[in-house]
């Protein structure tokens, strides 16, 4: 194998060749060292990455779903455009809710002459416009590449918006160019959520109050964990950031437990507000049944309340006999298969753990914009060398905050709990994988071509750009971003839903007619030879 | 006047159009074994990608020379020119667009100078030919983009030789299923032509056992070479100004006549187009043909009651919303509200000239967003939109349902499979259109009698 992700890499020029093989890492568990990988470096230039950008990753992944705020991307038009339900985030308006911007799209629409003159003014108008059409309670301003080299200063635009108007008018710097992925956005974007929204609030929150952070709700996801969530008695503060809303938000600090979806997109906030606010968080992953139960009783656990336990239980038996049946029923098709994964920052990882439930092996994956902690695991932090993309994003010092830090549970018992659930630690995908499976940080379309004809998975889930070009090479691929507009797939429903449509893909007529009759039919070869008598 | 732009607001809500480079990346993907780099934040080609693939349901290959803060310091000459030599090592292509954006825009990158030098540089080894295109974002919509990138491509890489006979046909921003249509007709016309570009099977690829990294099919080079000594030049971009028009540059700097027409959509349109290919090949149009349009007519005589019930709204790119202005025109459906998202061109005159003698006033919304459009449809009685799947709002919001055309196609399969050009595939849109106000009838007109017969009785009849 080790010979074939050379051969792989052997076509590149010798400096790509050096770089693209540090990216690459064939599982290997018995090591004396743990094994290590290259991530969130940039990217080769002209490699067709599906990488994107700074401003990707704060306004369409962070910010996006938010939608108690109208969010106006200050730039040309194509930046707001593409951006624009881009990601399938679902919202809907619960108890007294008002506002729900999801299904806008504002944009500046810069043109040549305000990137001459500058584009404040304009903005300045935009925000008037809008706030006298919608009267919204919060305004995101996202920044886009050309408006970061203009300098036209975004902050001031937002502190003069929030005197005139008295509502809240958040700013984020994500021009596109900054950092080396959309990972640089969110970032940002966790940043300005700390420092804007998290902590303004003070309603009473339950004994088991909870966020639940990096859960965007893409087909529905954060609904379904919601429910379970909210069944066993949690008090679900806030989602960041699907259906999420500045008003949830902002009541973040008073929860008790931070569980962490998406590690990569969200670690940030769950870190910061255990400086400043003291909450602990734990790493959960709601995708598979096993690992759903599993996510369910470590968070008992934390909490541990005898009544808490129980009702888990009763909770997991319920449901795991409501969908058991139905995963048992799609099984058989998938047993036996073989998964490749090339998503963003946590699916990757997270969708293993359902394969698993469904009998299959995951033989490659990979992240798109992770860190070297997504592969390795928390533990790695310390040893991560900044260089200078990462030092241009700004990290914040907190402190703890004087009227709110406080500890839900004693440090001792902390450090006794930490030994049995992942508390403010996360693991990384590569200890979940097996000997001999790949690791690819970045692949690209010309490595996922290779690893296809090498590996030949059944099954290859990716985006929308990889998609097409997995299916025309005959292997059925499923998008883990948008979910080829099903789901949800997070939590047991959602589970089964998985169940099913992996069935379907895997059994779809189709896959059975690509060779045509008169292709597969015995040829005979042969010479006619006259006989000459 | 109502071609004006309609608002004087800052804010653009909900928009309907996207930006230059994305519409820059169309042509390029017509020609044979060519690719494209976007010289700027890798983002832009990331978005593109993604929003071309749902479209066209097909694999979008666009590299990208990934920019970063560094690069905007110092310059992104090294990633693009880096960009070049691993985008050429992995595809082998033979023609490369290079598109900027605004980040290589505003930090004044030079392309075209660039281009020019990494060229000559590499003169000893086998360099694809390189054809740079400046598209800042802010530079105009989708629709300029596209018909920017043919600019460059005619005035990089055409050349005169020898004068030949074939004809240049010249495409806007049309599905490859109307390409193929519009291949088909020039065959059966017999006509010896090359078409520009010809996205027919690389954007709408058939499944084969090996597959091919950059598509099969497309304008071979060759082939755009000379275009240059063509006898005449047939453009379907009368609503582009001179400047976006290759046709325009062929004529002026090559002398090759430009018959520049309207797209082949209802029967006005595709006449005039055949009646051109007969001038030009003295060709008899065939009966196959003349079949079709007998179809067409025949259709349109079967229609016309339904249609002449119907009041539309149509956006898009300025040839698309100029085309099914023509067959609304033609077919008795009020053209109430025509709207793009582009700011420039001749699209305000023509469809000015178009509606002068409608009934209703038309009204021409340039630079619009779907906020305009849905606020002018608000109490007009519009029944029927007709453009991009970013008009189902309309119907959400609105109640008016919406007949999917044009780019991009995001909540239905099959966007590159929509035909709409010629007789036939005017038939088949028409057939939708009609359709489409006869669904909207059935579902409420048996109610709407009874209300007024029974004006004071229960609401519903099933009571």
């Amino acid at each position: 194998m080790k010979d074939v992700v050379n051969k792989i890499v052997d076509k590149y020029p010798a400096s790509v060749f050096k770089n693209r093989k540090q990216h690459i890492v064939l599982v290997d568990h018995d090591t004396e060292e743990p094994q290590t990988i290259t991530a969130n470096t940039r990217t080769i230039p002209g490699i067709i990455t599906s990488r994107g950008c700074c401003y990707a990753g704060c306004k369409g992944v962070v910010i996006g779903p938010i939608k108690d705020a109208i969010t106006i991307t200050h730039g040309p038009i194509g930046c707001a455009y593409y951006s624009w339900l881009t990601r399938r985030n679902k919202a809907k308006l619960e108890g007294n809710e008002t506002d729900n911007f999801l299904q806008y799209c504002f944009s500046t629409d810069l043109q040549e002459g305000d990137i001459v003159f500058g584009g404040e003014k304009k903005l300045k108008q935009a925000i008037t416009e809008v706030v006298e059409t919608f009267h919204p309670k919060n305004i995101m301003i996202c920044s886009t590449c050309p408006v970061g080299l203009i300098g036209d200063d975004i902050n001031a635009v937002a502190t003069w918006a929030e005197a005139q108007y008295g509502i809240t008018v958040i700013p984020f710097s994500c021009e596109g160019y900054k950092g080396v992925t959309q990972s640089a956005g969110h970032h940002i974007a966790n940043n300005q959520i700390i420092k804007k929204i998290v902590g303004t609030g003070n309603r009473e929150v339950g004994k088991y109050s909870i966020n639940i952070l990096g859960e965007y709700n893409i087909g529905g996801d954060s609904w379904e964990i919601e429910r379970v969530l909210k069944k066993i008695g949690y008090d679900v503060v806030s989602v960041m950031t699907g259906n999420g809303s500045v008003e949830n938000m902002s009541n973040a600090h008073k929860a008790n437990l931070n569980l962490v979806q998406c590690y990569r997109s969200i670690n940030y906030i769950a870190d910061m507000i255990n400086t400043k606010y003291g909450a602990d968080w734990l790493k959960v992953n709601f995708i598979g049944l096993q690992s759903c139960v599993d996510s369910l009783r470590d968070l008992a656990k934390y909490f541990d309340d005898p009544a808490l336990v129980a009702r888990t239980e009763a909770v997991i038996a319920e449901e795991l006999a409501e969908v058991q049946p139905i995963i048992e029923k799609y099984r058989p098709v998938c047993e036996g298969k073989t998964a490749a994964m090339y998503v963003g920052g946590s699916r990757a990882l997270h969708y293993q753990y359902m394969f698993n439930d469904l009998g299959m092996d995951t033989v490659l994956a990979g992240f798109e914009f992770a860190h070297r902690d997504d592969y390795e695991g928390s533990d790695v932090i310390p040893f991560i060398k900044e260089d200078a993309d990462s030092k241009n994003i700004e990290s914040l010092h907190l402190e703890p905050d004087e009227q709110k830090y406080r500890l839900f549970i004693p440090r001792e018992k902390f450090e006794k709990l930490r030994q049995e659930i992942p508390l403010n630690y996360f693991g990384g995908m590569i200890k979940f994988m097996n000997n001999g499976s790949v690791v690819v940080d970045d692949i690209n379309h010309y490595e996922i071509d290779e690893f296809i004809k090498i590996l030949k998975p059944d099954i290859f889930c990716a985006g929308i750009k990889e998609k097409y070009q997995i299916h025309k090479m005959g292997v059925f691929s499923k998008q883990l971003h948008s979910y080829d507009y099903s789901g949800p797939y997070a939590g047991f429903k959602g589970a089964a839903n998985f169940a099913r449509d992996i069935a379907m893909g895997l059994t779809a007529p189709v896959w059975n007619m690509i060779q045509p009759p008169w292709k597969t039919e015995p040829m005979l070869e042969g010479y006619y030879i006259k006989e000459v008598v | 006047m109502n071609a004006q732009k309609d608002r004087v607001r800052n804010v653009n809500e909900n928009p309907c159009n996207m930006c230059m480079p994305l519409g820059a990346i169309v042509p390029f993907k017509g020609i044979e074994n060519a690719m494209v780099i976007i010289h700027g934040s890798q983002g832009c080609a990331t978005y593109m990608r993604r929003h071309m693939a749902e479209h066209f349901n097909e694999p979008i290959d666009v590299a990208s020379s990934s920019i970063t803060e560094k690069g905007t310091i110092y310059g992104g000459e090294a990633n693009l020119r880096q960009g070049l030599d691993n985008l050429i090592r992995l595809y082998n292509p033979r023609v490369v667009g290079i598109l900027s954006t605004c980040l290589a825009e505003t930090i004044g990158e030079d392309i075209v100078g660039t281009a020019s030098v990494y060229q000559q540089e590499k003169g000893h080894s086998p360099v694809p030919r390189l054809v740079p295109v400046p598209t800042p974002g802010y530079g105009g919509s989708h629709a300029e983009g596209y018909f920017k990138a043919l600019v460059s491509i005619v005035a990089t890489l055409c050349r005169k030789t020898r004068k030949h006979d074939g004809i240049n046909v010249i495409v806007p921003h049309i599905s490859p299923a109307d390409v193929r249509e519009i291949r088909r007709i020039l065959e059966l016309m017999k006509v010896n032509y090359t078409l520009l570009p010809d996205i027919a099977d690389t954007l709408d690829s058939p499944y084969t056992k090996v597959y091919k990294k950059i598509p099969a099919g497309g304008t071979p080079l060759e082939a755009i070479e000379a275009m240059a000594d063509a006898r005449a030049t047939i453009q379907f971009g009368e609503t582009m100004d001179d400047d976006l028009s290759p046709g325009n540059y062929l004529e002026s700097k090559y002398g090759v006549p430009l018959h520049n027409l309207p797209l082949p959509i209802g029967i006005e349109a595709c006449d005039r187009f055949l009646a051109l290919l007969q001038t030009l090949t003295l060709n008899p149009v065939p009966e196959v043909l003349q079949k079709e349009r007998g179809r067409l007519l025949d259709a349109m005589v079967d229609s016309h009651k339904y249609n002449r019930e119907g009041h539309a709204a149509v956006f898009g790119e300025p040839e698309t919303v100029y085309a099914i202005s023509r067959l609304l025109v033609e077919n008795g459906i009020a053209p109430a509200i025509l709207a793009t998202g582009s700011a420039k061109g001749h699209l305000p005159y023509l469809l000015q000239q178009l509606t002068a003698e409608c009934d209703e006033k038309a009204l021409i919304m340039m630079d619009s967003d779907f906020a305009d459009i849905r606020r002018h449809c608000a109490g007009k009685g519009i029944n029927l939109a007709i453009g991009s799947s970013d008009g189902r709002l309309l119907t959400e919001r609105e109640g008016i349902p919406l007949v999917r055309l044009g780019f991009p196609i995001h909540d239905r399969i099959g966007g590159q499979r929509i035909l709409s050009l010629g007789y036939t595939g005017t038939i088949m849109l028409l057939d939708q259109i009609t359709n489409t106000l006869l669904a909207a009838k059935y579902s409420h007109y048996r109610q709407d009698l009874y209300q007024r017969f029974y004006p004071d009785r229960p609401s519903s009849m099933e009571q």
